[in-house]
């Protein structure tokens, strides 16, 4: 293996500009969106809500983040919304036991991370697709989280920890400049760094990937590990900002972590992608769910409006990329 | 990878795929810590609970087969539930009903089959996006309300039995049969296996992928279509939210039974075998009172170990 | 001394044990509720396996893997109909989706209490639940006092269709209605959620500058309610239903104005209590439908007990504690 050949394996700057088009046009998609709503509502251009969709699409965005790098390799993880509720009922209980928010942040983290390193065992070691690995995950850590609240709540955090995901600084709520960071150092490490380029490489090809000599397997336990640990922060932001946890508050987070990617334009057969994108995706998502409860849009039609703009989305990305495959 | 295992040795594991393992296990297990569970009236019961999650499983292995995935299977089966229960009202007609539920069906099939073949998405997303519509729709058809007052032509369907045989069992066995014959039997059978493997063929033989590949969506909407009745028939009412999420239970039965992401192989046996081993999983765990969150684990290990399994297989 | 007491206990145990052998103890059961995940629940099944240990009898727990499935519940009672308990106290999922499996039940003659829900059809030996119509109107009522009958409103909805939800906004609208001074700005869902409260809270916050009350269908989404209120620095009266623990808390510390007692143990309790006494041929209360209570800053000592400690209510508490 010879580093000429690992270069032909990368994608090429030419490509990487190709991405950069389609977050352009996500970004138009999105600023369109939001002509829209200053059109039909005056409250939407307000500086209040302009930061409480900012402050709510970092949520979803920082599960999505994770999860953008496991489907960089064409993997899915179904597993994060319930990392999310098992990682805050852990992290809570550590903080009501300790009194120590750092030992329930690190707690949190850890707790995500390990069971994104156990996905990952599972899709390089025991060889099972990660749709099906992920959503067994799913249902053993929605068991352990049921099991270990037994129904109860966990509520009533330190004020100080609570600042991280309601406070503001300078004006902005704190959960922005953790979207902004993690923006950051997930674009960076996709697109500058070796690991990033190699990944979009096992997605791109795995097995040229491997014949390249790629360690495909520490590679691909690496972004599994990193979904599971984002998933876990995404837990600690829940805790500080809604001061509680609950068995059940992971439900409702996976398929708008998937829709976002998916929205940001990140394919499902990997190798095409960025975090930006996702960015732009969960940012879509929130402006659309914003909007309808400033036009007091009923929520029947909220999953509708939803579905039709991942399509929307997918499509328009299919008919501005050139054909490639 | 796969190329390498028809190569290789062959090995006994092999033969025995991983969901008859479990299933065996499972049986033998519950038949000796579970009190009831090898009664005739409980062992009814598991294939009649199981019956409308085979109606989903059977066309989604045809579906996965052709590389594909259907998300929305659950949220349509939710709707044309629906349109069973409101139709039949409406009418007093169970066959009425049932045909609403089929055109209901049979047209977001088109629309996933066209979404993915025409217009080239991803199946997932493709998927994901009809199954956003089909639980709107749902919600808007029905204002989140059951509809209940139906005839009991209806209901009669899931509690009568045919020959002793309960009536859902005898449509699950005969929907088997007809996705058999039609997967091994029939000419459209093979291009279902080359929609997977092998999609250029298809284009020398001067076929169209693209309709052949509209039709096996459509004939999973259809048979959710038909789920839906059987649905409404267990719950004499049609609920909003009923279904929602079957698609990844019968996602998950397809992978246990052996049919695997990648390539056009699918096995229906192992679909059905994953289906049951399911419904023998949470029987037992309830007869035998285990809590229901020790319940929720065990399933996610099922599939996992069923998976684990069929791994080893095939590396071995 | 000793030797007298012997003397004294052997005919008094003779006695318990005849008076246990006249009972038919060691009954089972079995107790059916919505989901795992729903802190209420966990307070109605609590309440059942109190009294049935006060009463010698056991609990089987049956509990949906998908939280509020109506399939999975549909087949749990086919499932428990086979294992045949001796009674069953039953919340259903859904109740009007869930009739036939209440008359499976029937069909099977098992006798069965219908606790929470009251379910659309089938035959029960007793109902035990509370109003939610009356628990919406009397704490919404409670709000608007509160407010001095003048304000603006917003009501944040629980699940659609859930009964539950449909009668507590009926009855807050219906507060509403006789309240001339008081505005109902929006009525949006919050999916009994807090997250989505939250969230639907930050964003009725930006079209609506002057909220005066809050009126959200569920004790979790009144506090996801008051976390969008705090972090926006704004105040507003806000009542939530259920009176959990963590509702208690805040109306302690001041942040929740009062909560409806959706009193889950007392509706285990005395569910299980008419399903065990119907077994020994005691007499049975068919109806008890809870009296509303709003739990207020004044009133919250008695609620305000740990849920381990407390005690379910007796059979002469029950025919109080009831309406009817």
């Amino acid at each position: 293996m010879t580093d000429i050949t690992k270069e032909a394996m990368m994608p090429s700057r030419s490509f990487l500009s190709q991405d950069a088009i389609q977050v352009f046009y996500r970004l138009l998609a999105a600023l369109l969106i939001c002509a829209v709503l200053a059109v039909l509502s005056d409250s939407f251009l307000s500086l209040g809500n302009i930061l409480n969709v900012l402050r709510q699409a970092s949520l979803t965005f920082f599960i999505a983040s994770g999860l953008t790098l496991v489907v960089l390799t064409a993997g899915l993880d179904l597993s994060v919304g319930a990392n999310v509720a098992l990682s805050a009922c852990i992290a809570g209980t550590v903080i009501h036991k300790t009194g120590s928010p750092a030992l329930g942040i690190l707690t949190g983290l850890a707790c995500g991370g390990i069971v994104g390193l156990l996905n990952g065992i599972m899709v390089t070691a025991l060889r099972i697709p990660s749709f099906i690995a992920t959503y067994g995950m799913l249902w053993v850590l929605n068991g352990l989280t049921y099991w270990y609240m037994a129904g109860e709540t966990l509520h009533g955090f330190p004020a100080g920890f609570r600042q991280i995901g309601s406070g503001y600084l300078f004006g902005l709520p704190i959960p922005v400049y953790l979207l902004l960071v993690f923006l950051g150092i997930g674009t960076l490490f996709a697109q500058r760094t070796i690991w990033g380029q190699e990944i979009y490489a096992i997605g791109a090809n795995p097995v040229a990937a491997r014949l390249s000599g790629i360690p495909v397997a520490r590679r691909l336990l690496l972004v599994y590990a990193v979904s599971g640990t984002m998933a876990g922060l995404a837990s600690i932001i829940f805790l500080s900002r809604l001061n509680s946890a609950e068995a059940d508050i992971g439900e409702s987070l996976t398929l708008p972590a998937i829709a976002a990617v998916l929205i940001g334009g990140t394919s499902l057969f990997g190798g095409v992608g960025t975090v930006f994108g996702t960015f732009i995706g969960a940012l879509i998502l929130t402006l659309v769910l914003n909007g309808m409860n400033l036009l007091s849009v009923s929520a029947n039609w909220q999953p509708l409006v939803t579905g039709i703009i991942v399509i929307l989305a997918v499509w328009l990305d299919m008919k501005t990329r050139p054909r490639a495959q | 990878m796969r190329e390498a295992a028809v190569v290789a040795q062959p090995n006994p594991l092999q033969r025995i795929p991983g969901v008859a393992i479990v299933l065996v296990l499972l049986i033998v297990l519950f038949s000796a810590i579970a009190p009831g569970f090898l009664s005739v009236a409980n062992l009814s019961n598991v294939l009649v609970q199981s019956t409308i999650l085979t109606m989903l499983a059977l066309p989604m292995t045809l579906i996965i087969m052709t590389e594909g995935l259907d998300l929305s299977m659950g949220a349509v089966l939710t709707l044309t539930s629906l349109c069973v229960a409101i139709v039949s009202l409406a009418t007093h007609s169970m066959l009425l009903g049932l045909g609403a539920g089929l055109l209901v069906g049979a047209a977001f099939g088109v629309a996933n089959g066209w979404l993915v073949a025409i217009l080239g998405i991803p199946p997932f997303v493709a998927t994901l996006g009809t199954l956003g519509m089909a639980q709107g729709l749902s919600l808007i058809v029905s204002d989140g309300q059951s509809v209940v007052g139906i005839p009991h032509s209806v209901r009669d369907i899931y509690s009568s039995t045919l020959l002793g045989i309960p009536v859902p069992i005898v449509m699950a066995l005969v929907t088997y049969a007809a996705f058999h014959g039609l997967l091994y039997h029939t000419r459209f059978g093979t291009y279902i296996f080359a929609l997977g493997g092998n999609r250029e063929a298809l284009r020398y033989a001067g076929l169209s992928p693209n309709k052949l590949l509209i039709a096996v969506y459509a004939i999973g909407g259809a048979m959710a279509g038909i789920a839906g009745l059987l649905m409404t028939a267990r719950m004499n009412s049609g609920h909003p939210t009923a279904g929602l999420g079957l698609e990844f239970d019968a996602i998950a039965a397809v992978a246990v039974g052996g049919t695997s992401f990648e390539r056009g192989n699918g096995w229906l046996l192992g679909t059905l075998l994953g289906v049951i081993a399911v419904g023998v999983l949470r029987n037992g765990l309830n007869l035998i009172s285990m809590p229901s969150s020790v319940q929720v684990a065990s399933v996610g290990v099922l599939v996992i170990v069923a998976l684990f399994l069929d791994g080893l297989r095939s590396r071995a | 001394m000793k030797q007298k007491l012997t003397y004294l206990a052997l005919p008094l145990l003779m006695a318990a044990a005849f008076t246990t052998q006249a009972r038919a103890d060691g009954e089972t059961i079995a107790v059916f509720t919505k989901n795992q995940t729903n802190p209420f629940f966990q307070t109605v099944r609590v309440g059942a396996d109190n009294m049935a240990k006060t009463l010698n009898a056991k609990t089987l727990q049956y509990i949906p893997t998908k939280p509020d499935s109506i399939p999975e519940q549909l087949s749990q009672i086919e499932d428990v109909v086979v294992k045949k308990p001796s009674a069953i106290v039953f919340t259903p999922v859904d109740y009007k989706a869930m009739v036939p499996g209440v008359e499976k039940i029937n069909e099977a003659k098992i006798p069965v209490v219908n606790i929470t829900d009251r379910s659309a059809g089938g035959k029960f030996l007793s109902f035990v639940g509370a109003d939610d119509y009356s628990l919406g109107l009397e704490t919404a009522r409670f709000l608007l006092k509160t407010l001095g009958g003048n304000g603006n409103i917003v009501i944040i909805e629980g699940v659609k269709g859930s009964l539950t939800n449909v009668d507590r906004v009926r009855g807050f609208n219906d507060a509403l209605k006789e309240t001339p001074g008081a505005k109902l700005l929006a009525s949006q869902p919050g999916n009994y959620q807090r997250l989505q409260a939250l969230q639907v809270m930050e964003n009725l916050m930006q079209s609506n500058p002057q909220i005066d009350g809050v009126l959200a269908a569920n004790d979790a989404m009144a506090v996801g309610a008051i976390e969008a209120l705090d972090g926006a620095n704004r105040k507003a009266q806000v009542i939530g239903i259920n009176g959990t623990k963590e509702a208690i808390d805040a109306i302690k510390s001041g942040k929740l104005l009062a909560s409806g007692d959706y009193n889950g143990f007392a509706q285990g309790c005395l569910g299980t209590m008419m399903a065990i006494r119907s077994l020994r041929n005691q007499p049975v209360i068919a109806e008890i439908v809870l009296k509303p209570t709003v739990i207020t800053k004044d009133n919250y000592q008695p609620f305000d007990v740990p849920l381990e400690q407390r005690t379910c209510p007796t059979f002469e508490d029950a025919g109080k504690l009831g309406a009817k």
